[in-house]
């Protein structure tokens, strides 16, 4: 058992040094100009640009949907385990596993009705 | 049956080159298939019909100038990519691909790492693998990187809850989280693309948007946010952020796969590994298809389809498998 994750681990150890690897190569043979001129250094902008954003505030919705993840992600979370021996629990496992679904619903149909599922 | 640790050591190595040629070729394939569908040849300057043309991209990301806003925030923004390609490249390794081997006297099973919760372990990397994206837009300090780096990680979060509840019908069905155990009951039984045709079309649509992919590619909607999180990146420090993005999308086809399709194994004739490949590109060309047919949804509407469409039908099927998995 602990022998698979070894070879997780192994396995992730690549997977961390190869975009390392790439990230060091593309310093150390990028092309060098002549000289550097300011406009390269302030960000993209379609048009005159002045420079990093004044404020960096967002629409409060894309919180909401971060706020409604954790919840729902949490519950699948939960569903997880119970999925895979509901065979064994038979009909108590379904019960259960209605139950939960009910409450999760609840939930969902308030938050529809409040209206946080619409994009503003 | 584990592997000694060479024989791990040696597989991991093998694979993850080959997945990473597969995204070379598949930037390849995707610029070919793309071009024949809107009548164009694609790329056919670099080596017979293009065929170097991976190659030459990667030269010309690693020659390329590095610089980038004075204002960014240096260590996150080099970190940002690296990660974000480190959890694709990591998620690939749990995807079970063959039926495994004896060669001499050892046996090679047929996946990288056979954990017992390879299911759990795929969605929590591509969980984690938002941070590159929104840490990497965030640090850029650009509002073009900032605004994409946020649509992005509302997009995935959002799609992810119902990627995770369309699987929830295969474990009911798999009764396990194992990716082998999963492909073995399929063999024993039936593929579950059949009864869980509704989980499947949930796991595809959701895969897509999950992936960042056209029509779903919002976070990179080129004609408002000009390339979205990725906007101050440039040469290999954007080709890691391509390679996250393909990767993700390759592991998605293979997760697939092994999921509805009965992963390494084919109606007939046990090819193993080729029928796995095989199942795979298919599922990789219906990504291409889609991105050259369909136009790009808008933001309240991706957010609708994600949380009043998938979400619900996923659920109603966990509900109805659950019951007739008691049932039966």
């Amino acid at each position: 058992m602990l022998h698979s994750w070894l070879a997780f681990l192994i396995y992730g150890f690549f997977a961390l040094a190869i975009p390392a690897s790439m990230m060091v190569m593309s310093f150390v043979f990028a092309t060098r100009p002549d000289r550097r001129t300011r406009a390269r250094t302030i960000p993209f902008e379609s048009g005159v640009s002045k420079g990093p954003p004044d404020q960096r505030s967002f629409t409060i919705s894309f919180y909401l949907t971060a706020m409604l993840f954790i919840v729902f992600d949490i519950e699948i979370v939960f569903l997880y385990p119970l999925a895979v021996i509901l065979h064994q629990l038979a009909w108590f496992g379904f019960v259960e596993f209605f139950f939960f679904i009910v409450i999760l619903a609840v939930a969902y149909v308030y938050i529809w009705r409040k209206g946080a599922l619409e994009w503003r | 049956m584990t592997d000694p640790w060479w024989i791990s050591l040696i597989k991991a190595f093998l694979i993850i080159n080959l997945l990473l040629l597969l995204f070379a070729y598949m930037t390849w394939v995707e610029r070919k298939v793309l071009a024949r569908m809107q009548l164009r040849y694609g790329p056919n300057r670099v080596g017979p019909f293009g065929l170097l043309q991976p190659i030459a991209d990667l030269i010309k990301l690693i020659r390329k100038e590095s610089f980038f806003p004075a204002s960014a925030v240096d260590v996150l923004y080099i970190a940002a990519p690296v990660f974000s390609s480190f959890t694709a490249l990591a998620a690939f390794s749990v995807i079970p691909f063959g039926p495994g081997w004896h060669i001499w006297k050892w046996n090679v099973s047929g996946e990288v790492a056979n954990l017992p919760i390879a299911l759990v372990v795929i969605f929590a990397l591509s969980s984690l693998g938002i941070y590159g994206f929104i840490v990497g837009g965030w640090a850029s300090d650009s509002k073009y990187a900032l605004l994409g780096s946020m649509r992005t990680c509302a997009q995935m979060v959002s799609y992810e809850v119902s990627l995770t509840f369309a699987v929830l019908g295969v474990v009911l069905m798999g009764q396990s989280l194992s990716l082998v155990d999963i492909v073995q009951k399929q063999a024993s039984t039936f593929w579950f693309f059949g009864p869980q045709f509704v989980g499947l079309v949930v796991f595809f649509v959701a895969g897509v948007a999950e992936t960042n992919r056209p029509p779903f590619d919002l976070p990179e909607a080129d004609t408002e946010l000009v390339a979205g999180y990725h906007t101050e990146y440039s040469g290999m420090r954007f080709g890691l952020f391509q390679m996250g993005e393909y990767v993700n999308m390759i592991t998605l086809s293979a997760l697939a796969v092994t999921l509805f399709f009965g992963g390494w194994y084919g109606p007939w004739a046990p090819l193993g590994p080729l029928w796995f490949l095989l199942k795979l590109f298919v599922i990789l060309f219906l990504f291409l298809w889609l991105r050259a047919t369909l136009p790009r949804l808008r933001y309240d509407q991706l957010m609708r389809v994600g949380w009043k469409v998938l979400l619900p039908a996923a659920t109603i099927n966990a509900v109805v498998t659950a019951a007739l998995v008691v049932a039966l």
